[in-house]
């Protein structure tokens, strides 16, 4: 890999790793250090950002997911400058950004971003031509006038817009100025993309469509993106990493299997995926006593015995038998099956206790019977 | 089986027959509407093609357009009125877009004052305005220019007032908390993300103002420039106080004269033919205003959540841009109420001084029924009281159709609802009383209270239906249909479900409407009689006959009422419906 040259940057959505960052910063593009933030309302002061920590490496699609509320979209706003940060650091490729204790504070037209608006923000003054030249006419990195419609051009064919340059901005669908706002947003080859929900305001159908590609999209070019959502799914599909936010702080930062197979905390595994909660207390040193019984488990260091728990399964690795007999493990009653196509769902009930477990297919169990339920040791989960 | 067949085709006759019911209504409800708004200006075309006095009859005939559009004074006054309402429009806007600006997307100081003050500016009638600045620049009266002459013994005075410039001024002034109001409503359906959208494209602040914020508003601020410059051309007030006595006419103080001549005979021909140049020139702006705000909506993304946008850090220029909002306010509030309080407590108009000071006192205010009886002020309680009233019960009525019904023509219904925001109070008025004249048998309303309070009904029905369409629009039919599914009859539901929830701004409006009704003198002027004087056409008299002292007295106590009651309506109903008013 050879020093950055000049050809490069004109080098159309082929991004070369710039190694004079590794020396000074690793990989990182995105340094978040201690990003507070907070807002002064009449009833006085909201917290928005607790101490943000967060790094970012080259080429990386991370994640912010939280409830609405949590901090992501200031955190993502913070990156973009359209927020100064109260206190901590922010370091975009190698470059310092923002230091709130230096007074430090890059002005958002100087960093190297590409952002995607949930609402698009489609200039509605403009055609779809101008709307992604734009950025290569008036901005940081204006080139000469010959090469724009060229460079215009391999933006839209990238979100198979190639055509629809002079259909003026109101004339365009809700997944048409998306993939406008995504080649705007890359037309200037930045090196970081960020984008604020961008499939939230699309129908079901085109929302997965458009999901399936926006990974193509930035796999293909290389780009590191940090990506806001409030939809799980979303995350777990995209990310290379994901963070799970909570009233203005990152709960578990991880790569998506892991937050699904280890969240951190109760609320990671309230809010990613499907989870059974049961409440329990310890009762040995791995041992936790609960309505379904005393489980053998293995009690996370930190919880005292007598301490009170919350115990997680996921629905799929509730295992369910019927009870001809031959099947071992606790017996319970089928209070509702729901048939789902691929997979059925079906709720038990074990000592006043009502489990949801999922099955692939479709299975011969049906509301009213009895049933064995298995429950691995391995599988649960136990929070403070 | 039988049973049910005619049970079916009872509940299909009583289906026809409600709608036939609710279309009947509508129907009546338009016609009404088309003779309020369309009767008044066809008198305006009709008394342009005749000649004599209202009612002799006679054939139709050109003479009156042949009369003034072959006297070259016609020109020069279509040049004073394009003139004026140009530079009106100039003043008004180059306050309104900065205070837009400052007021939305700035960390300003004290913006809560700064919006009641407006408001207050709203409430100040344009003719006390403008008696109060010639009270102040007038070249012979002038506290300014008298102090001028004291402190350097100039011979001349130092500013007039008598001017196109000066007329433009006052007007432009005046308009500025509308075209405030209009721009701000614009500007709050506009998402802020595209300006972000500019800036994270590394696009400069300034370029990004000249290439994305300022297209994107120009349709709004367009808009309103129109708005503007077709009420500056019908407006009266400013051309009549400053206008008559400088000499500088303009169409609608030539309309005025015509019908009120200070001497000799009214004719109503010459007022016609120079009210059809108006007419066609507000309908034509009326016009294009329409197609601008349809643009402007074409304009307006639907935004995600409502992300507010950051506001701009005013830093050092925070008191550049609070002295920038006091001199606005100063011109628009201040400086006339000041003027206006000094000039009542005063035996004459004087600079202060020691001596001045001395003769301080509440003369002019005790001693105001010595000029003026109690009718006027009964007539102005009547104005309050009436014209809220019929307005929006008429606005209520047209919005529920326009909203509500499938009815077929109820885009035509709002249209002609809509028509009085693009015709001449002045021309309203004079069509009015032609009408009044003319047909005095079948229209018997000349000369009384009830002939001004239908011209303000007609005037502010536009308005209304704006409101009432608003507030309809807000609660959603299924909020009406849960109520109904819930097994609550129609009554109940409208009673217990829209009713409160349109009650706030139809309330709203109505406090407004009275307000204006009450403020309002044009129309009072052009259709009085010396039965139906209202306080506003009191003031004007006064000042006409050189009354100062009391011109100032009464008009203090005209915006100190006016002051009070909207205070006190404003702050009772944050009490107890503020939530749903915050809407408004």
């Amino acid at each position: 890999m050879g020093r950055p040259t000049q050809h490069s940057r004109i080098s159309i959505f082929r991004y070369s790793s710039t190694p004079s960052l590794q020396s000074s910063r690793g990989y990182f593009l995105i340094s978040i250090r201690g990003l507070r933030k907070w807002f002064d309302s009449r009833r006085g002061r909201v917290e928005a950002l607790r101490g943000i920590d967060l790094e970012v490496t080259e080429k990386e699609f991370c994640v912010l997911l939280g409830p609405s509320g949590c901090g992501k979209t200031t955190t993502l706003r913070c990156v973009a400058g359209l927020e100064r940060p109260d206190a901590g650091e922010l370091e975009i490729a190698g470059t310092l950004a923002n230091s709130a204790a230096q007074g430090i504070y890059l002005p958002t037209e100087k960093r190297d971003i590409g952002m995607v608006f949930q609402s698009y923000a489609i200039w509605p003054h403009m055609n779809v031509f101008n709307n992604v030249a734009f950025p290569l006419i008036r901005g940081r990195h204006r080139i000469p006038k010959d090469q724009v419609a060229e460079k215009v051009r391999i933006a839209l064919k990238l979100v198979q817009l190639d055509g629809l340059e002079d259909r003026p901005a109101t004339d365009l669908s809700g997944g048409q100025q998306q993939r406008v706002a995504m080649a705007r947003a890359m037309v200037t080859e930045p090196k970081i993309l960020l984008m604020d929900e961008p499939l939230s305001n699309l129908d079901a159908r085109l929302r997965e469509q458009m999901r399936v590609e926006l990974k193509k999209i930035t796999k293909a070019v290389g780009v590191t993106t940090l990506y806001v959502t409030h939809d799980q799914a979303e995350a777990l599909s995209l990310g290379d990493k994901v963070c799970v936010m909570y009233d203005g702080a990152i709960l578990q930062m991880a790569p998506p299997n892991e937050v699904y197979a280890r969240p951190a905390s109760l609320f990671v595994a309230q809010f990613v995926g499907e989870m059974n909660f049961v409440k329990g207390y310890v009762t040995g040193p791995s041992q936790v006593e609960c309505p379904l019984g005393k489980l053998s488990l293995s009690v996370p260091t930190g919880i005292s015995v007598a301490s009170p728990v919350t115990l997680a399964i996921r629905p799929e690795h509730v295992k369910v038998n019927s009870a001809d007999g031959m099947a071992s493990g606790l017996s319970g009653n089928i209070t509702s099956k729901n048939y789902l196509g691929d997979a059925a769902l079906l709720e038990i009930e074990i000592n006043g206790v009502t489990l949801l477990a999922k099955l692939a297919g479709d299975s011969d169990l049906a509301v009213g019977q009895k049933a064995m339920v298995n429950l691995p040791s391995h599988r649960w989960h136990v929070f403070p | 089986m039988k049973a049910e067949t005619v049970s079916g085709s009872f509940g299909q006759l009583f289906d026809t027959k409600k709608v036939n019911g609710v279309g009947l209504f509508a129907g009546g409800l338009t016609v009404l509407l088309v003779l309020m708004v369309g009767v008044p200006l066809l008198m305006v075309i009709l008394m342009s093609l005749r000649t004599g006095f209202p009612g002799e009859g006679g054939p139709l005939t050109l003479a009156n357009f042949m009369a003034v559009y072959s006297s070259p004074g016609t020109y020069k006054v279509l040049l004073n009125t394009l003139l004026f309402a140009a530079g009106t429009v100039l003043v008004t806007i180059s306050f309104a877009v900065p205070l837009v600006w400052l007021l939305m997307r700035t960390d300003l100081p004290l913006k809560g004052t700064i919006y009641v003050l407006m408001t207050v500016g709203i409430l100040i009638p344009v003719f006390l305005r403008t008696i109060a600045w010639i009270l102040l620049l007038s070249p012979r009266i002038g506290l300014v220019n008298q102090w001028a002459a004291q402190l350097f013994g100039l011979d001349r005075p130092l500013v007039s007032l008598y001017n196109i410039p000066g007329m433009a001024f006052i007007q432009g002034v005046s308009f500025v908390p509308s075209a405030f109001f209009m721009l701000a409503a614009a500007y709050r359906t506009m998402d802020p993300s595209l300006e972000e959208a500019a800036y994270t494209s590394g696009v400069s602040k300034f370029q990004t103002f000249l290439r994305i914020n300022v297209p994107i508003t120009w349709p709004a601020i367009a808009g309103v420039m129109v708005y503007l410059f077709m009420s500056a051309i019908a407006v009266f007030e400013v051309p009549a106080i400053i206008g008559f006595p400088a000499r500088i006419l303009v169409l609608s103080a030539l309309i005025f004269t015509s019908t009120n001549p200070p001497t000799g005979l009214p004719d109503y021909g010459l007022a016609g033919a120079y009210g059809a140049v108006m007419l066609v020139a507000g309908l034509t702006l009326a016009y294009f205003y329409v197609r601008l705000v349809q643009q402007g909506k074409k304009y307006t993304v639907i935004t995600g959540r409502g992300y507010r946008p950051r506001q701009i850090a005013l830093g050092r220029w925070k008191w550049a841009a609070l002295a920038f909002v006091m001199l606005y306010l100063s011109m628009e509030v201040f400086i006339p109420f000041l003027v206006l309080l000094w000039a009542s407590l005063l035996p004459y108009l004087q600079l202060p001084s020691a001596e001045a000071l001395a003769q301080i006192s509440l003369n002019n205010y005790e001693t105001i029924f010595d000029f003026v009886d109690a009718l006027p002020f009964i007539n102005t309680a009547i104005l309050m009281l009436a014209v809220p009233t019929g307005t929006m019960l008429l606005a209520v009525l047209v919005s529920w159709i326009v909203v509500r019904t499938q009815v077929s023509f109820r885009g035509s219904l709002d249209t002609v609802a809509f028509l009085p925001h693009a015709i001449p109070s002045i021309l309203l008025a004079v069509g009015l009383g032609y009408l009044g004249l003319a047909y005095r048998n079948i229209f018997p309303v000349y000369g009384t209270i009830a002939i001004i309070a239908i011209a303000h009904m007609i005037s502010w029905i536009a308005y209304g239906t704006r409101t009432t369409n608003g507030v309809m629009i807000q609660v959603h039919r299924e909020l009406e249909e849960a109520g109904k599914v819930s097994g609550a009859s129609t009554s109940r539901v409208l009673g217990r479900i829209v009713l409160p929830l349109v009650a706030a701004g139809i309330f709203n409006s109505w406090i407004w409407i009275s307000m204006l009704s009450y403020r309002e003198v044009t129309m009072a002027l052009a259709l009085g009689t010396r039965k139906n004087l209202v306080i506003s056409t009191i003031v004007w008299q006064f000042w006409g006959n050189g009354w100062v002292p009391q011109v100032a007295a009464l008009g203090v106590l005209l915006v100190l009422f006016a002051v009070l009651v909207v205070g006190i309506l404003k702050i009772g109903f944050s009490r107890f419906g503020g939530e749903f008013a915050s809407g408004n």
